[in-house]
């Protein structure tokens, strides 16, 4: 049986993710601040990954755990709102969770041994990579800080470790995470299932990308994000920041 | 605002491009200088008259509230500029950094600046002022110091949402300044050998990013490809 590792798998996308690499027969050890049912079909470790002695003392233990043939750092927290708007310890905490401890545990594992060689290592990063997000200044700037650490490690981790790293960049998801944090108005439809995107995120990382888009909505918008980024920021404002009724952190 | 005196805040200023800016920018206008340097050290290097605050955002929440006392102290009641120089990094074999050495490298660089621009923004925006991240063409990634990389990438991030927000109060604006002949390498344990001979030196990179800054465009690669083209020459004056 080969183990995986899931942050943030209680819920929303981690939870999708998880509860697939378990169908498919792994050993799955799920990391997140709440606890996700009796129900769940894998392991369970409390953390609370803005708190650095949690995240070494995760590390740890996941060391004695390991080795994980599939690492999927997931977790992740948001701020939205004016950036004014939002106090300064919540930014704080944005970057600790989305940007810092997933690189803190990914360099963790690697440096101990506890990333399989011929496994792979999947970061989550956001589409907001590619568009901008104004209205979450501090998640988008930890979501591009997590991107450019997974660019930048894939190739020295294929030369010594022989792990392959991905950076996934999802767009909006229906999940309660993204409901809370969506301008008034939006509609949950039009987001992709949580599940979906699990299924796309784990196929494409099989096949060793180093970028993976699900969904050719999220792909469109990646492009023209590339294409024209000034044009598809502003119209992320118009989206997103102008209807903004609220700030949630 | 041309040609007036400025307020003035540099964070880092008191080595490499920072402190090269510092010395371009004291005698048209008024400084505040952050740094990690003990004060009298930082005093040895700093041109008469700039005022130095010791705010080390390896701890951002205190250096934050250490810099904004700074402020009030001055007797500010506008920031014209802010400039978010300060940068660390280490150079590592196999892209594997120590917790430590990612903590600090996102702390100073990143957190620190996210922290700054939500606790500046009332001076900023009183003055209509410009928020200047400095960031790196490393910002695209680099295997060998993958978090200052991040937290480069992260600072092209946070002006591009913030650039939009604040459209109509303040000028957001990300500069990625290429290889420069600073200090900085050498503290980050990296010899770029031969290759540190085709560097930029600090005093033309900083003319081309004080250029940038009178522009107030985003995002502004400052490299040999401006340099050639007699950026450092031609560029504005604050």
């Amino acid at each position: 049986m080969t183990r995986a590792l899931v942050t943030g798998a209680s819920a929303g996308l981690g939870r999708a993710i998880a509860e697939r690499l378990a169908a498919e027969g792994h050993d799955v050890t799920g990391v997140d601040r709440d606890h996700p049912g009796a129900e769940a079909p894998f392991a369970h470790i409390a953390c609370d990954l803005a708190d650095r002695d949690s995240v070494d003392a995760l590390a740890a233990r996941l060391i004695e755990d390991g080795p994980f043939d599939q690492t999927v750092l997931n977790a992740g927290i948001s701020a939205t709102g004016p950036f004014e708007a939002i106090p300064a310890k919540a930014h704080a905490r944005v970057m600790a969770v989305n940007a810092e401890a997933p690189m803190v545990l990914c360099a963790a594992l690697a440096r101990a041994g506890a990333l399989s060689r011929g496994g792979r290592v999947v970061f989550v990063s956001s589409l907001s990579h590619f568009t901008g997000y104004p209205g979450a200044a501090s998640y988008a700037a930890a979501k591009d800080a997590l991107a450019v650490y997974a660019r930048s490690i894939r190739k020295p981790f294929a030369r010594t470790l022989g792990v392959t790293v991905s950076a996934a960049f999802p767009g909006p998801l229906r999940t309660d995470h993204a409901a809370r944090h969506a301008p008034a108005g939006a509609d949950a439809e039009k987001r992709m299932a949580p599940d979906v995107a699990a299924r796309l995120i784990l196929a494409e990382a099989a096949r060793g990308r180093a970028v993976i888009v699900p969904g050719a909505r999220a792909r469109w918008m990646a492009l023209a994000g590339r294409i024209a980024p000034a044009a598809v920021t502003g119209a992320m404002r118009r989206i997103v920041y102008d209807k903004l009724d609220r700030a949630v952190w | 605002m041309a040609g007036g005196r400025r307020a003035i805040l540099i964070t880092g200023g008191t080595s490499g491009i920072g402190l090269a800016l510092v010395r371009r920018l004291a005698p048209r206008h008024d400084l505040l200088v952050a740094g990690r340097r003990a004060p009298d050290d930082a005093a040895a290097v700093l041109p008469q008259g700039v005022r130095y605050v010791h705010a080390p955002l390896t701890t951002p929440e205190e250096a934050v509230r250490t810099v904004a006392e700074a402020v009030l102290k001055a007797g500010w009641v506008r920031l014209d500029n802010a400039i978010l120089n300060a940068g660390v990094g280490f150079a590592v074999p196999g892209g594997i950094e120590t917790a430590g050495q990612i903590r600090a490298t996102l702390d100073v660089n990143l957190t620190a600046s996210v922290m700054l621009a939500r606790t500046l923004h009332p001076w900023l925006a009183r003055a209509g002022g410009t928020l200047t991240l400095v960031g790196s063409v490393a910002r695209r990634g680099q295997g060998l110091f993958p978090a200052y990389a991040a937290s480069k990438a992260g600072l092209h991030g946070l002006a591009r949402a913030l650039r939009s927000e604040w459209r109509d109060t303040v000028a957001v604006q990300v500069i990625h300044p290429g290889p420069t002949r600073t200090g900085m390498h050498a503290k980050a344990g990296h010899d770029p050998g031969r290759l540190g001979a085709v560097f930029l030196p600090a005093g033309p990179v900083a003319a081309m990013i004080e250029g940038a800054i009178a522009a107030r465009r985003s995002p502004v690669t400052v490299s040999h490809g401006r340099f050639v083209a007699g950026g450092a020459l031609w560029s504005r004056r604050l």
